[in-house]
């Protein structure tokens, strides 16, 4: 089963809208809340880190009885090193943006504590492509 | 591990019921549907919040409780009378007062809830620093309906419940102990709760954590309100009053919202109401909500003073709660002390007043197997695309995707939509004659009876 959320950079109101959709499905499904805790914790993150570093972004879901695979593409300032955003407490965001409660740099490393698999992509200027599983 | 207790104290008296879906779309589980008429509840989403009960014009939602009917004479019959049951009356009639118009009613003693909230406010301050507690932040379990809707809808936030007793368990325990120490048999004991709400019903009926609840029979506040009400009219003398502080002041607020935040130890919010009561766990439940410690959550605005029996203004309640915390304070200074007999037992209580872990129920899931919930999904979805997306309720079910789920699960079929009906007409795959009977199959046949005359012709 598939979804697709387009995501709008800088709408911090509407982040989570994604990822509690999603989360929707997930508790009819007879997954391990653990699981599905997991799975809504890693959503939030990437919404949010769509919303708070590109222009805009699409969020692909794809749901099998194995697992979940997400993949997220955005537009925007990309990363320019991703070993360096990998670390806990490194973040780029503006502010304007930490004032409004993101940004504490623990976004990516959460998402890697929560999935099976996670790869991060990024095209400086073009922008990013974050992909992870969890499986069930 | 799943709970599948499903016992409740809402239900619908389908002989007053009109089936005109105010309850439908209020409900905050989607737990109703219209069918043949009437409104129907799926008990494995009720959590007995009672949102149903208050906009329902018809009463046809009743609450079950036990009600005053005492049945053997010997029996030693107590009343656990909680805090908002006294802020029900204004306050030219005394807490004294109110509590021995309760005990005329045929109890042979009458003792308040709150008495009891002074011994959790001491396991607070220890309980929080517990490594069992890690996960945070820790969800009171003050209010069973909160309890109930974790369970049904917040499956990962279960382990997150205080596993503590509530105040009505800890106080009903301590006069059981006290009681067998001046030789008064337990088993002839008769535990009475007069409740302000549906949910505190079914905790005691089918509580959740502990295998059986000391409350023998609960009774609702509306039935204990007037007679209480008739006793206070007609005795216009007695001027009862306390002589001390039979607990410390600000434990007769507890039930409302607000106090019981103030007793945990760090960042703690106090959050009222079921509609913010949902939107803030499903923040919770996505890892939005950090560094929280504490949640005190009441599924009625303003807490039990807003409970759906509680026949008072939840207002006026309030004020005469914080009336009642002042007089205690008042007394407490004057006598330099609180002289609450129950923490006289409190190492006693102390043995007892953990109770198990919650488990989650299944009032979501659409099947067991992962695989066949999967296919279900996917159809729910495709459906969900059919259909207006108005959320009309005309089909008898609160939302486009509620009904959706109806019909993968066979209870509906996609004409029960009025929208997808009209083109089925048009097309010829249905008759106006079947579509009559799908209509009827929802809202029942006297629904469409006053129709029958504009046969064709319609008035202007």
């Amino acid at each position: 089963m598939q979804f697709e959320f387009d995501i709008q950079g800088g709408d911090f109101s509407s982040a989570g809208k994604a990822s509690s959709d999603i989360k929707k499905v997930l508790k009819q499904l007879n997954i391990d809340p653990k699981i599905v805790r997991r799975i809504a914790v890693a959503l939030y993150e990437a919404e949010v880190n769509v919303v708070a570093h590109a222009y805009k972004g699409v969020m692909k879901v794809d749901l099998d009885a194995q697992k979940i695979k997400i993949v997220l593409e955005d537009e925007g300032p990309g990363i320019e090193n991703i070993e360096k955003a990998m670390q806990e407490g490194f973040s780029t965001a503006t502010d304007e943006v930490r004032q409004m409660g993101f940004g504490a740099g623990m976004g990516l490393p959460n998402i890697k504590r929560n999935t099976d698999e996670m790869l991060l992509t990024s095209v400086p200027d073009q922008g990013t492509r974050l992909e992870f599983m969890v499986r069930f | 591990m799943k709970d599948r207790n499903y016992t409740h104290a809402i239900q619908i008296d389908t002989n007053k019921c009109i089936g005109c879906s105010h309850c439908m779309q209020v409900c905050p589980t989607q737990a109703i549907r219209i069918i043949d008429g009437h409104a129907d509840i799926m008990p494995e989403r009720c959590v007995d919040c009672g949102e149903c009960y208050r906009v329902c014009p018809m009463r046809a939602i009743c609450v079950k409780d036990d009600g005053l009917s005492f049945v053997s004479d010997d029996a030693y019959r107590i009343a656990l009378v909680p805090s908002v049951f006294i802020g029900q009356f204004p306050s030219k009639h005394t807490a004294s007062e109110i509590m021995d118009a309760v005990k005329q009613i045929g109890f042979d003693e009458v003792f308040e809830v709150e008495q009891a909230v002074d011994f959790i406010k001491k396991i607070y301050d220890t309980i929080a620093d517990e490594a069992d507690f890690s996960l945070r932040p820790i969800i009171g379990s003050f209010c069973p309906a909160i309890v109930r809707l974790i369970q049904v809808h917040y499956h990962s936030l279960t382990e997150q419940i205080l596993q503590i007793k509530a105040p009505l368990d800890i106080a009903a325990f301590y006069l059981l102990k006290s009681k067998a120490k001046e030789n008064i048999n337990p088993d002839n004991i008769q535990i009475y709760y007069i409740t302000p709400c549906a949910a505190k019903i079914v905790a005691a009926k089918a509580p959740v954590g502990e295998k059986v609840s000391p409350i023998y029979a609960t009774i609702n506040m509306k039935e204990v309100f007037n007679l209480v009400s008739k006793t206070l009219i007609e005795k216009k003398d007695s001027k009862l009053s306390k002589q001390f502080a039979n607990m410390s002041p600000d434990s007769v607020k507890w039930s409302i919202s607000g106090t019981e935040k103030q007793y945990f130890r760090g960042r703690s919010l106090a959050i009222d109401g079921m509609d913010n009561v949902v939107e803030f766990l499903d923040r919770l439940e996505s890892g939005r909500i950090t560094g929280v410690d504490f949640l005190e959550m009441r599924a009625c605005d303003q807490g039990c003073a807003g409970g759906i029996l509680c026949p008072g203004n939840r207002f006026l309640t309030v004020e005469r709660l914080e009336q009642r915390e002042k007089k205690l304070e008042s007394l407490a200074e004057t006598e330099e002390s609180v002289r609450n007999d129950l923490m006289d037992y409190a190492e006693e209580i102390q043995k007892t007043f953990r109770v198990d872990p919650v488990y989650p129920r299944d009032g979501l899931q659409l099947d067991d197997n992962l695989e066949i919930a999967l296919q279900k999904m996917e159809r729910i979805k495709k459906l969900n695309t059919y259909l207006p997306g108005f959320d009309c309720g005309a089909c008898g079910a609160p939302t486009c995707r509620s009904l959706a789920e109806d019909i993968v699960k066979k209870k509906a079929t996609i004409s029960h939509c009025v929208f997808v009906q009209r083109v089925m007409e048009k097309n010829y795959n249905l008759s106006p004659e079947q579509a009559f009977l799908t209509i009827e199959k929802i809202w029942g046949k006297d629904r469409l009876k006053k129709y029958q005359h504009l046969n064709g012709k319609t008035e202007s």
